[in-house]
């Protein structure tokens, strides 16, 4: 079968045909910092020919070969169109800048291009985020946080109230392949969870592939999140910043050598323990106060980029983030710190006009350890996963009918899972445990892109291996998407894809912890599968509103849980903990309908949508089950206003009034069904109820709603310096949402003990109603 | 290997954090269909006659007042008990009896004492009064002593001390222990309760700490069991059971018992051997 499939594949490749051609190539670019734009589009509509730029700016457009110039448009959203008569002899070599709409100095008239380059795009099941839009919405503590904005898509349901969690599709929290200038972030929180990796003043924009996954992306089941860091600004020196109630941030960025190569470093901090430690200080004499314990994150970005010649530009980019939580007396010094560090190295190289290349080396480390000293007994805990990828992909445009991307990767995976250490200085004492993994992921991939009347289909395969011996897994994965164009208004899609994903993350709970632990692929955990079909329309309503519709099914298999009761720390065989099983997804209706030009932009999303796990033979003895975030439906409106405009000679001062409103269908969870008394053995205590868990997750939460509001004014710039005042107001309706739900009961002492009176029910929230203040500066 | 700072401190800062906000309220819900269990609580202590507790277990939100019909309503009365060992059978008499300090009872006892042969096998039968029936079995295990008990004052705060417990640790099989330390009286709440393999141990010594907490002229009772391992994953299970209920953080778990039937039972008919240590602080 899978024989027939690939002959098949094979033969859809055409043959390209070398015509008298001419060929426009370059990059486009922000004409006021340089930074290049992805998805960018070039059109010549007068042929009825167009393309988009890729990830790293770069364009090509085939065009007749002729003696009268031709009209080509760039457009870009949030930038002035740009319209350009170029004559088609030859290469042609056409590196555009674009303005954006804020600097300009009069209103224009803005193409809402975008929208309908999205409509026709064979793409489905993507959303692109851009630190624009998310630095205007209100935000938890005012902290601004790209994957939070991201929870707020159809099709993804968020993790526990607050955090940035991720359950895209009906996949699990781990099923998201989540990259930082293509490096591989295993852990993208702080603060158990409430704040992301990603600060948004580094970041440009973020794109994430809930389904139709190009055959370029691997290795994780259920979403592709691919965040780009800017690259500097090549034109001026400038930096931007901002103090708000949790942490501060700082980024400057300008040119090495000016329109040839750019820096950029960005640092964040959060400063609430500098507070805690001087009420430590101050207290320092009081005999009953308690000292508090010490916890801050912070985080690093930095990139530079160098154009080495006009056919080479080379970027190197760094991350480095840490969560530090530290509590000292002079008995007792526990620390648990944990955090990501990632590197990227690219080289873009174009061969011609018709062939980019990129060539990238990556690492990722994520780690955590805890660590605890008492005199003359030490008590270590850790877990860590490294991994070293070369890759290299090739993006070649024989003709504009034809988009081809080929390449490779491979990347070197080590673990060390859970490693104890614990015992006396002396070594009298010792406790040991933890597994150590090495592993070699492969990936290979060809893809085309084809368009032919009103039809697009891009066709691909992509062949990932895994070694880790004894242990080897070789799997073809197809990847297909289709577009058909039944009018300039709507268009109907279709795409398949199958995805293996080789490393697991083991957690103890349905919240993302640090110490939850990365596990490979091994003879007895095979590779989790995952296939998903889709269907949908893009309707373009108007010039500046489209309505997409999609359904879609994934199935799972191989999918890894922990048994009932699973130990995961102090344990020398983890797998023994694993149960296999499978699962499944589907939603007929993932709606969104988004506006994104205009004094009024947003989208409003909505999901209906059934998730399933089951045949676990230790869970429930393999009964189907309804996981934490199998919600119902998922609503979410987000809505970005500029209520007042004042553009006079680019000095502008705007308001911009933002809201964002929040449905779901409350989470799934595991409540007792029953009780019992347990007298247990001489010195324990009696525990008058002990709860009695029956089937998993047969309880479901009330619903979970909320409102934030936010404000954004902006002042008149004074010479180089902008600042804005951000006021946000998160869960403005003060609703208590439900985080969890404890039984807890009334007792009373009697003859044999404490027994129970009364037994109630009582929902926790976690967040009233939470105004914060931010400032924001730029220059 | 209990995480007893991991497990601690989460709950902790969510716990102080929603209290300070005054974020709970009573809600009414609907929990799941619940039929009530037999519970048995059957520990073999040797020189001891043989003795269980015979309970039901109740649907979540049943009523269950404070009245003199408390034990009537949680005891069950009226089972045959039947304890096979060495060729042997015991059987239970139903009666209420109850050992003090710390306060125990039991509503089955038996005529004869529990031997303390480690390896001695034991089959448990009881056929309730309705006609269902409960069995389990189990083996005796040897004590582990105690080797020291080391009192040690803190560098920096004389007046604070620390309890190090030493046992020696069989390494050639695979042993499970529970830890109970108790200040001052046994039928206090213990300031450490935890179940522990000796498989992570790479040295023959096992030793278990307390903090710098401890004043000259308190009383220390520490004490280790030598478990099996059926009683190891009871009491992590409902260890785990507890905190799921309680934090959100952690997985809830089902009771793991070992004792099976077709009274759908839940508990533990396990071995009971322990070495406790009575150590007064002194400098």
């Amino acid at each position: 079968m899978k024989y027939s499939f690939l002959a098949y594949f094979l033969l859809l490749f055409p043959i390209i045909s070398a015509a008298q051609n001419a060929t426009v190539t370059g990059t486009l670019r922000d004409s006021q910092n340089g930074e290049t734009l992805i998805g960018a589009t070039v059109q010549a509509p007068g042929l009825g020919k167009g393309n988009a730029s890729n990830e790293y700016g770069f364009y090509s457009l085939t065009l007749p070969e002729g003696k009268d110039s031709i009209l080509l448009r760039f457009a870009y959203i949030g930038y002035q169109t740009l319209n350009l008569n170029v004559l088609p002899k030859g290469s042609v070599n056409l590196n555009i800048e674009l303005i954006p709409v804020g600097a300009m100095l009069e209103e224009v008239v803005i193409e809402a291009n975008g929208l309908d380059e999205k409509r026709r795009s064979t793409e489905m099941s993507v959303s692109t985020i851009s630190t624009r839009d998310v630095k205007a919405l209100p935000a938890l503590f005012g902290e601004t946080d790209i994957i939070k904005i991201l929870q707020l898509k159809p099709g993804i349901t968020p993790g526990a109230e607050g955090t940035t969690g991720l359950f895209v599709r009906g996949g699990n929290n781990d099923q998201n392949l989540i990259v930082l200038d293509e490096a591989v972030v295993y852990n993208a929180n702080h603060l158990f969870g409430f704040f992301s990796t990603f600060n948004s003043d580094a970041v440009k924009d973020l794109k994430v592939y809930k389904g139709g996954f190009p055959a370029q992306y691997g290795g994780r089941l259920s979403s592709v999140i691919d965040v780009r860091m800017k690259e500097g600004n090549s034109k001026k020196l400038s930096g931007t910043g901002g103090i708000g109630s949790i942490s501060s941030r700082l980024t400057l960025e300008g040119p090495i050598q000016k329109n040839k190569s750019s820096f950029i470093i960005s640092g964040r901090r959060t400063y609430a323990d500098v507070i805690t430690e001087a009420i430590n200080q101050s207290n320092k004499d009081n005999p009953d106060f308690n000292k508090i314990p010490r916890y801050y994150f912070y985080d690093l970005n930095t990139k530079v980029n160098f154009t080495l010649s006009p056919k080479d530009r080379l970027y190197l980019s760094g991350y480095f983030g840490r969560d530090v939580f530290t509590f000292k007396d002079p008995t007792f010094d526990f620390r648990f710190d944990w955090g990501n560090a990632t590197g990227s190295a690219r080289w873009n190289h174009t061969f011609g006009p018709k062939l980019f290349s990129n060539t990238t080396f990556t690492y990722s480390d994520y780690r955590y350890e805890i660590a605890n000293q008492l005199q003359g007994f030490s008590f270590t805990l850790g877990s860590n996963v490294k991994d070293a990828n070369t890759k290299v992909d090739f993006y070649w445009q024989p003709n504009n009918t034809h988009t081809v991307r080929f390449g490779g990767n491979i990347t070197y995976h080590d673990f060390i899972t859970a490693r104890l250490k614990a015992g006396s200085d002396d070594g009298q004492v010792r406790f040991e445990s933890g597994q150590d993994f090495q592993g070699w992921e492969y990936g290979a991939y060809v893809a085309d892109e084809w368009a032919f009347k009103r039809m697009k289909l891009n066709y691909g395969l992509r062949l990932s291996m895994w070694q880790n011996s004894p242990a080897f897994y070789a799997n073809l994965e197809p990847r297909i998407a289709a577009n058909y164009e039944v009018n300039k208004r709507l268009s109907i899609k279709a795409s398949y894809a199958r995805m293996n994903q080789y490393v697991h993350l083991l957690a103890s709970s349905g919240l993302s912890l640090p110490t939850d632990i990365w596990y490979p692929s091994t003879t007895g955990v095979k590779p989790e599968i995952s296939d998903q079909i889709a269907i949908g329309t893009s309707y373009l309503l108007g010039n500046q509103i489209l309505v997409t519709w999609e359904a879609w099914y994934k199935l799972l298999q191989n999918s890894v849980d922990l048994k009932d009761g699973a130990q995961l720390f102090g344990n020398d065989d983890l797998e023994q903990e694993l149960t296999i099983g499978r699962g499944y997804a589907y939603s007929p209706i993932e709606l969104e309908i988004e506006k994104k030009e205009g004094r009024l932009t947003g989208w409003i999303g909505y999901t209906l949508a059934w998730v399933k796990r089951g045949d676990f033979p230790e869970i429930d003895n393999g009964t189907w089950f309804s996981p934490r975030f199998d919600t119902r439906h998922n609503i979410s409106v987000v809505a970005l206003w500029d209520a007042l405009k004042w553009k006079k000679k680019g000095k502008g001062k705007s308001l911009q009034l933002t809201a964002t409103w929040v449905y779901s269908s409350g989470y799934q969870t595991w409540l007792p069904g029953g009780r019992f008394s347990f007298q247990d053995v001489p010195g324990a205590p009696f525990q008058p109820v002990v709860p009695y868990y029956g089937p998993r997750n047969t309880f479901r939460y009330p619903a979970y709603t909320r409102a934030d509001l936010g404000i954004v004014y902006k002042w008149k710039r004074i010479n180089r310096f902008e600042n804005d005042l951000t006021l946000s107001l998160f869960n403005a309706t003060n609703r208590r949402n439900p985080y969890f739900i404890t039984i807890a009961v009334e007792t009373a002492e009697t003859p044999v003990g404490e027994v129970p009176i009364g037994i109630k029910a009582k929902q926790v929230s976690l967040f009233p109603i939470l105004p914060s203040l931010t400032w924001n500066f730029k220059f | 290997m209990k995480l007893n700072i991991l497990k601690f401190l989460l709950p902790v800062a969510v716990i102080f954090v929603l209290t300070a906000c005054n974020l709970s309220k009573v809600i009414e819900i609907e929990l799941p269909e619940y039929e009530p269990q037999p519970v048995v609580e059957f520990y073999l202590e040797p020189g001891k006659p043989f003795r269980m507790l015979l309970t039901r277990s109740y649907a979540f939100f049943d009523n269950l007042g404070l009245d003199s019909t408390f034990l009537q309503n949680t005891l069950i009365d009226g089972a045959l008990v039947m304890v096979t060992y060495n060729g042997k059978t015991d059987t239970l008499k139903n009666q209420l009896t109850a050992d003090f300090n710390p306060i125990k009872i039991f509503n089955y006892v038996g005529q004869q004492i529990v031997p303390a042969t480690p390896g001695t096998e034991f089959l448990l039968n009881i056929r309730l009064a309705e006609g269902t029936e409960i069995t389990a079995t189990t083996k005796m295990l040897s004590v582990v002593p105690i080797d020291s008990v080391v009192i040690e004052f803190s560098a920096d705060i004389d007046t604070l001390a620390r309890a190090i417990t030493y046992i020696s640790d069989d390494l050639t099989q695979k042993n499970y222990y529970r830890r109970l330390l108790n200040y001052n009286s046994l039928d206090s709440f213990p300031d450490q309760d935890f179940v522990l393999t000796d498989q992570l141990s790479q040295t023959k010594t096992i030793a278990f700490g307390t903090g710098y907490e401890l004043a000259v002229g308190d009383t220390v009772f520490n004490t280790i069991f030598h478990v099996s391992e059926e009683y190891y994953d009871f009491i992590e299970s409902v260890q785990l059971a507890v905190a799921g209920n309680l934090n959100p953080f952690a997985q809830p778990s089902p009771i793991k018992s070992n004792v099976q039937g077709s009274a759908n039972p839940i508990g533990i008919f396990a071995p009971l051997v322990f070495f406790r240590d009575t150590t007064i602080v002194t400098r």
